[in-house]
């Protein structure tokens, strides 16, 4: 967890909006009929592209059922066993219990992290001093594996919220730090310049000029910190809680529930996909919309 | 009017200007050449006052400078009409009264219509029209522009310039262009001043131009 590197998720991610226009806006007259080509095009690719990764997911899904017929049921649970496990759970109030609190305490750190990594980020993004005198926290925090800070909050905040919330909100500070930081060093020179010759103020840089200048790595960092976050939070239940999903999973393997257990793992990777594909990209799709033309 | 008194201007250790003196009357058109670091662009910063000289004195009128750059240089995220009206922003106008003025200058500069797009939806050509439509939208005394065609194909220089000129004429900012085109300068300009490294300032003949 400590290996984070900036502009990862820009890659990863930036993927599925550099390839060509999405049709509909664009130039006039002439150029419009070829984009409206290059539209169909890129829909077809991406319609393509989906159909591997449906491949991919149920490739997979057929890999886990062949083992589970090898490997016994006391470590692994079948799909249809897993399946029924977590039906049994949605079905009490166990799993949406357990889910809200694991939530909550994963939106509270990841907020707190983030915005404590993006507001450090953009001054230090500005001053070198600020920047080197942060350079030492920001190795630390990177260093430390997240299994000793957990082991530490716990022995200073005890069992529960305020451990793993702090957890979480240590071990996303410096990806999005590290994220904010970068960008601002990466916001165009030619643009600051023009915005001096033209006397903007303080906050009309800001809101005309850096952030929307950085607003391509500070998402991606986000998304970065989402799973970092969603990994951190199942470590400190599981070490320094007693409810969560975190916690439900090891108690689980206690008592050697494998269904129950694999369960939680689908639960976890619903709700990593719900925050991902529902929140983040469409986010991300609708403040980078002024690329569309491919800039 | 702009007013050079023996300016000197380093950078490190190496000394782009050395004791420049020059006056520029108000509404006198001046074009600049001279070969590439020989201090052009540092002349038209230290108009601006982004930069300041380290001997000598840069006087300048009151009022408003407006320049065009050698790029573009909008911001890509915002319209074509919003990338116009920020300097009027940054100049205390509201928002809608900064969008209006710049909608007029954007179709001064025949780009009517292309208010709401994007930087990336517009040609190079077109672009550049948006940076002179920021430029005059702020009503500017000064005019800077920093070799404002070097990046505008033939075909399109010919019209930018006259939209350029029109607009200048009527206007008559004290206008300062730096090219290193002295065929250009020679049409464009009342007077050309060659920068020549070391040597400052020489004047050159534009009488017998066509």
């Amino acid at each position: 967890m400590g290996s984070t590197t900036p502009h990862k998720g820009t890659e990863a991610d930036g993927a599925p909006e550099s390839g060509a226009p999405e049709g509909g806006v664009g130039f006039r007259g002439v150029v419009a009929a070829s984009e409206a080509g290059a539209g169909r095009r890129s829909g077809m690719v991406r319609r393509a592209r989906a159909a591997y990764v449906v491949a991919g997911v149920l490739a997979m899904l057929v890999a886990w059922q062949l083992l589970s017929f090898v490997v016994s049921p006391a470590v692994m649970a079948s799909p249809a066993d897993t399946a029924k496990a977590l039906a049994g759970l949605a079905w009490g109030s166990k799993l949406w219990v357990e889910l809200l609190i694991t939530l909550k305490r994963l939106v509270i750190g990841l907020a707190m992290g983030a915005a404590v990594g993006w507001l450090l980020g953009i001054v230090a993004g500005v001053h070198r001093q600020l920047r080197s005198f942060l350079e030492p926290l920001r190795w630390v925090s990177m260093t430390v594996p997240a299994v000793i800070i957990a082991v530490l909050a716990m022995l200073w905040f005890g069992l529960g919220d305020l451990a793993v919330i702090f957890l979480v909100a240590v071990i996303v500070f410096p990806t999005m730090y590290v994220n904010t930081v970068s960008g601002v060093q990466a916001v165009d020179r030619r643009l600051t310049e023009m915005g001096q010759v033209y006397h903007f103020s303080r906050r009309l840089l800001l809101t005309e000029v850096y952030l929307p200048g950085i607003a391509s790595p500070v998402l991606a960092g986000l998304t970065l910190a989402t799973g970092v976050a969603v990994r951190a939070v199942v470590l400190g239940e599981v070490l320094g809680a007693m409810n969560g999903i975190g916690h439900a999973f090891s108690r689980a393997m206690a008592y050697l529930e494998t269904p129950e257990l694999f369960a939680w793992i689908v639960v976890l990777l619903a709700l990593m996909a719900v925050i991902e594909f529902g929140v983040l990209r469409p986010v991300r799709r609708r403040i980078m919309r002024w690329r569309k033309a491919g800039g | 009017m702009i007013v050079f008194e023996e300016v000197s201007k380093s950078f490190d250790s190496l000394e782009v200007l050395s004791g420049l003196s020059f006056h520029i009357a108000t509404g006198q058109m001046v074009g600049m050449v001279g070969p590439s670091g020989s201090g052009k662009t540092t002349i038209l910063k230290l108009v601006t006052g982004i930069l300041t000289p380290d001997k000598g004195s840069v006087r300048v009128a009151e009022g408003v400078v407006g320049y065009v750059f050698q790029e573009p240089r909008l911001l890509p995220w915002r319209t074509a009409v919003d990338n116009v009206a920020a300097p009027l922003r940054a100049r205390g106008r509201i928002k809608a009264e900064a969008r209006e003025i710049a909608a007029h200058w954007l179709r001064r500069v025949e780009l009517g219509g292309f208010e709401h797009y994007h930087p990336a939806e517009l040609s190079g050509g077109m672009a550049q029209r948006v940076s002179i439509a920021r430029a005059f939208a702020v009503e500017p005394r000064i005019l800077l522009m920093d070799e404002p065609f070097s990046n505008v194909d033939a075909a399109l220089k010919g019209s930018l310039m006259q939209i350029l000129t029109s607009i200048i004429r009527e206007r008559k900012p004290t206008v300062l262009y730096v090219t290193h085109d002295q065929a250009e300068a020679i049409r464009l300009a009342d007077r050309v001043v060659e920068l020549v490294p070391g040597n400052g300032l020489r004047e050159l003949d534009v009488r017998d131009r066509a």
